[in-house]
């Protein structure tokens, strides 16, 4: 379904090079590394927020190395949540949308935030903040979904809690999706396989 | 990424807006005057119109400087250390003066000075202070803008731990190692831009001063004689002697300003305000005088506009009336009505609005897009965006006047909206100074976010951009808006062959009817009002609208 190939980025020094990768639909990567490595920018550049110094990406066998980020159809999950503060709940979800308020009320019951449409999003907890922007990223229906250590901010059992949600819910919408994170531990629960990037 | 086209245009319109008028006007002096630069220098000392008046500007400006400074560092101390009740209503009326038209606090001076206040305005001592004051009430916003941020919000762990230190035992040793260090960029800050506010000054050195002359208003009252081949060449050179000097000192104060925040910008480790701010009773022995000062020649102003003095053989008769403000508000066959001026003013600043945020937001937007790509362009228009801020209001408007007799005289005086030419000259340049560090601070992740949620850019920009932006693209428009109704140097010289009149030079025109009238200081004082109020509640919703103190000048 994404397959990378031979994917080369550098800035002043290589960060990664002829990196090559199969993601088949439903199944969930985790790629692993120490800070600095590149798996940030590995991700960054899969989903077209930055270009690549060479290689190939093809989604669904449609090369899109050369495609706006927002007509790749792949979402991501930032390490510190991005909600937009002149919006709430709702209103961040509704830029994803594409049904209507039936549609964000089933995304926001799926991430355990029932009722939470009008709450203001500087009132929410790390945790909360985290579950609105992956309810929005999944009702932007993405191929697949980028996560960029999106657990690293919250305490260990808070992040283990919801990795694990995380995951159910990847695998019961059958969306394919590819973590990066520096903790091993929450990369082999979290994912089918692991990739370590040195 | 702003449009390559789009902001190319930009650029493009900005130029022929700033530049050709400049240039053209720079051309005509130059035709008439000749090209040696030692000549136009040299004869600022030799006519008798502008000897002394370098002299002048200077010394003015310098003291001006130092009483604002000597003013306002303590009142932004008591603002920015401790807790007030009604902060925010205090930090308003405190920095109010600075957004009023220059015209409407020479009238509020004019009054306090003169014949119906303390008479003391013909003692030539007297004016001349009252100019420093004068400039001084305007001026003290800057400081306390520049350094109550500084003051008010600083982590406070960083003064506990000195006071643990032996280096910081005092209070004394504690101003000296931590405070005033932190302090002098801001102070020096403040200092720059109330020098270039007071070398420039021009409506309240016109009325204050009796007769007495600063380059600007020397350059005013000149320049409708200029650019004429064969004719006063001696004035031709004086202008460009004095463009020259002013530019110059304009140029480098901005410089150091510039230089001075960037500095400044990377000292402070911050905490909420709330978290630094502690009581004190003994402060408003500071406070309160402070208060009255700011607000003191706005409310004389507006009680005067009801007073008004008749003059007899059988001696002098003092009443409260209205009839000033029916004397502003009808129109004679010597001035229009103050209606018209009103509406011309709205008109031109509306227009004015119209062209210049877009203009600047534009420019704003292209220098951000620049900087993460090619800093070096980025930092060439950044700097291109600032360049009126070194050329004064008066030397814009010759700029278009002269620019005007150079292309069609004719055709550009007959033109209502000619003065809008000079007013977004002004303003677009503070649209971008507003904009752009918005622009900056906007987290690109928003952006990209948004991006991976596939929203197209046309999305992004009205549903992500603008609301994201709405406080600094309302202050923007709202400070257009204010500085196009008050401008008044600018416009003094581009409307004085014209028939169209705005609420400034309205004042300016009825204050000039000789004083056997006994209805023109309260008619001027009536349209000094409106202006005044208009200001006001222009200021208001900016204060409103500003997102975060940040310590900038707006």
């Amino acid at each position: 379904m994404l397959k990378c190939r031979d994917l080369s980025k550098s800035f002043e020094k290589i960060l990664f090079n002829d990196f090559n990768l199969d993601l088949e639909p439903g199944e969930i990567i985790a790629i692993t590394g120490p800070s600095g490595c590149g798996k940030t920018t590995l991700l960054r550049c899969i989903c077209g927020l930055e270009n690549l110094s060479q290689g190939n990406i093809f989604l669904n066998d449609v090369e899109i190395s050369n495609m706006p980020a927002e007509n790749r159809g792949i979402g991501l999950i930032f390490q510190k949540p991005v909600l937009y503060p002149h919006l709430n709940v709702e209103g961040n979800l509704r830029l994803a949308s594409k049904e209507g308020d039936s549609d964000i009320s089933n995304a926001l019951i799926e991430v355990n935030l029932n009722g939470f449409e009008s709450r203001k999003v500087e009132t929410l907890s790390g945790g909360e903040a985290q579950r609105v922007a992956l309810a929005r990223a999944l009702l932007a229906s993405p191929e697949v979904l980028l996560l960029d250590e999106p657990f690293s901010s919250l305490d260990e059992e808070l992040s283990g809690k919801l990795a694990k949600e995380v995951r159910d819910l990847l695998k019961k919408r059958n969306c394919p999706a590819i973590l990066v994170t520096h903790n091993k531990t929450i990369a082999k629960s979290f994912a089918d396989r692991v990739i370590a990037l040195e | 990424m702003a449009n390559k086209y789009l902001a190319s245009i930009a650029v493009g319109l900005y130029s022929i807006l700033i530049i050709v008028p400049l240039w053209l006007a720079l051309d005509r002096l130059v035709w008439v005057a000749g090209y040696d630069v030692t000549e136009w220098l040299s004869s600022l000392d030799k006519n008798f119109i502008s000897q002394g008046v370098l002299e002048f500007t200077i010394l003015q400006a310098l003291l001006s400087t130092v009483a604002t400074l000597a003013l306002g560092i303590p009142i932004a101390w008591q603002l920015g250390r401790y807790h007030w009740p009604f902060q925010s209503l205090i930090r308003s009326l405190l920095t109010m003066p600075f957004v009023m038209p220059s015209i409407v606090a020479a009238m509020g001076f004019m009054h306090i000075i003169g014949e119906n206040g303390l008479d003391i305005r013909t003692n030539r001592d007297t004016w001349f202070l009252t100019l420093i004051i004068a400039h001084s009430w305007f001026n003290l916003s800057l400081v306390i803008r520049f350094c109550e941020p500084v003051l008010s919000t600083l982590e406070p762990s960083m003064e506990e731990q000195l006071r643990l230190l032996p280096g910081g035992k005092t209070k004394w040793d504690r101003f000296r190692h931590l405070w005033a260090p932190l302090l002098i960029p801001s102070v020096a800050a403040a200092a720059c831009m109330t020098f270039v506010f007071s070398f420039t000054s021009f409506a309240l050195v016109r009325w204050i001063t009796l007769g007495e002359n600063t380059l600007e208003s020397m350059m005013a009252s000149i320049g409708s004689s200029s650019g004429i081949k064969g004719y006063m060449v001696s004035k031709n050179e004086i202008i460009l002697g004095s463009s020259l000097i002013q530019f110059t000192i304009l140029l480098f104060s901005l410089w150091l300003m510039s230089w001075l925040q960037h500095r400044r910008q990377t000292l402070l480790p911050t905490a909420s305000e709330k978290v630094v701010k502690k009581k004190n009773a003994l402060g408003w022995i500071f406070v309160i005088p402070a208060l009255l000062f700011a607000v003191l020649p706005l409310i004389a102003l507006a009680i005067s506009s009801f007073r008004i003095t008749e003059s007899s053989a059988n001696g002098t008769k003092k009443y409260w009336g209205t009839d000033g403000w029916e004397y502003a508000f009808t129109s004679t066959a010597s001035l229009p009505s103050a209606w018209d001026a009103l509406y011309n003013s709205v008109g031109y600043a509306i227009i004015t609005l119209l062209i210049a945020v877009p203009l600047g937001w534009i420019l704003a937007q292209s220098i951000r897009d620049l900087e993460q790509f090619r800093p070096k362009l980025a930092r060439t228009l950044d700097l291109f965006t600032m360049l009126p801020f070194a050329v004064s209001s008066v030397m814009i408007g010759l700029g278009v006047m002269l620019g005007m007799i150079r292309i069609n005289a004719e055709f550009f005086y007959s033109m209502w909206l000619t003065p809008v030419l000079a007013h977004v000259m002004i303003t677009t340049p503070f649209v971008v100074r507003i904009i752009l560090p918005a622009l900056r601070s906007l987290d690109p992740s928003y952006d990209e976010c948004a991006q991976t949620l596939g929203l197209s850019p046309f999305k992004r920009f009205f549903l992500i951009k603008i609301p994201m932006l709405r406080g600094s693209i309302i202050v923007a428009s709202i400070f257009t808006l204010a500085i196009s109704m008050g401008e008044f140097g600018a416009s003094w010289v581009v409307t004085r062959n014209s028939d169209w009149t705005t609420l400034p030079i309205m004042v300016d025109s009825i204050r000039s009817i000789p004083y056997n009238n006994s209805l023109t200081a309260p008619a001027a004082n009536a349209v000094s009002t409106v202006l005044m109020i208009i200001a006001l509640i222009l200021f208001v919703s900016t204060e409103k609208f500003r997102a975060k103190r940040d310590g900038g000048m707006f």
